[in-house]
């Protein structure tokens, strides 16, 4: 953080980074953000970043023809 | 929905030992469930589709020789995405070799500590139809190291657990956990910079 933090809080606000997406916040780091606005845009422009690329990065379906080339390599069908 | 997905593991098990044994359509079956999933992952790790083709094709060649050595300790998706995040990552390690002169070398992830702390605008989700955005997500994703890349892919993007994406990369837990925070900065820190360059934030 450019701001001070003891490295207890940066420990945990970097934890929480590293969880899970949906994960719910801990009460600690959430207690925290309430009273700290760098902190809230840290961690909600971190949540942002992934939903976005979730959005762009849908699922597709194996083109035909690409799953032709793999069975017909494959000797299945 | 216990029940149906206890099924569903019995079905795949018993489509196993078939495999096992030679039975082709068997083994069209585990390719069929399985190759979107696969794909999928090729594109995302490799960022394009020449490259993801031949990840999926290695992928059943190896699992079709190699069926004998799955353990049943892990599922069939779990094993066949490591063996498709392996043949992802030496190929793009070749490639970086391939480009040893243009090397991007590993980003400052500690200079990323706490950096642009500017309120993002609302609803950038808007946004991603417009192309010069959805190029800068690309691109993002392009720079972002191989390793980092994986665990952000895995975790993020096919949501496999802390656990199962260590499983599958053959590292720790907190590894894991260190990589996917690391990646996420990155990428964060990639779309702050374009959206200040674009004027949505100040």
């Amino acid at each position: 953080m450019t701001h001070q933090h003891d490295d207890t809080m940066i420990k945990k606000i970097e934890d929480q980074l590293g969880s899970d997406f949906d994960a719910e916040i801990v009460a600690e780091v959430a207690e925290h953000m309430r009273d700290c606005p760098d902190c809230k845009i840290y961690v909600d422009s971190v949540k942002q970043t992934i939903k976005l690329f979730r959005v762009t990065e849908t699922d597709t379906s194996v083109p035909e023809d690409v799953s032709d080339r793999l069975f017909k390599m494959l000797k299945l069908k | 929905m216990k029940k149906t997905v206890n099924n569903l593991m019995n079905q795949e098990a018993e489509l196993i030992k078939l495999a096992r044994a030679g039975d082709r359509s068997a083994q069209t079956e585990l390719v069929k469930t399985h190759s979107a999933r696969i794909y999928n992952l090729g594109l995302r790790i490799m960022r394009n589709e020449e490259d993801a083709e031949d990840v999926l094709q290695e992928t059943f060649i190896i699992m079709l020789g190699k069926l004998d050595q799955f353990s049943g300790k892990s599922s069939l998706y779990t094993w066949l995405y490591r063996i498709a995040t392996n043949i992802a990552l030496q190929k793009l390690r070749e490639k970086k070799k391939l480009d040893a002169e243009i090397s991007v070398h590993e980003p400052n992830f500690e200079a990323l500590r706490g950096s642009q702390l500017k309120e993002w605008p609302d609803h950038l989700e808007d946004k991603v139809n417009d192309e010069q955005f959805r190029h800068c997500l690309a691109v993002a994703m392009e720079d972002l190291p191989e390793n980092y890349r994986a665990v952000f892919v895995l975790r993020d993007l096919e949501n496999l657990s802390t656990k199962e994406a260590a499983s599958v990369l053959s590292i720790s837990e907190a590894n894991v956990k260190v990589r996917l925070m690391r990646a996420r900065l990155f990428l964060r820190d990639k779309l702050a910079n374009h959206l200040k360059c674009v004027g949505d934030m100040r």
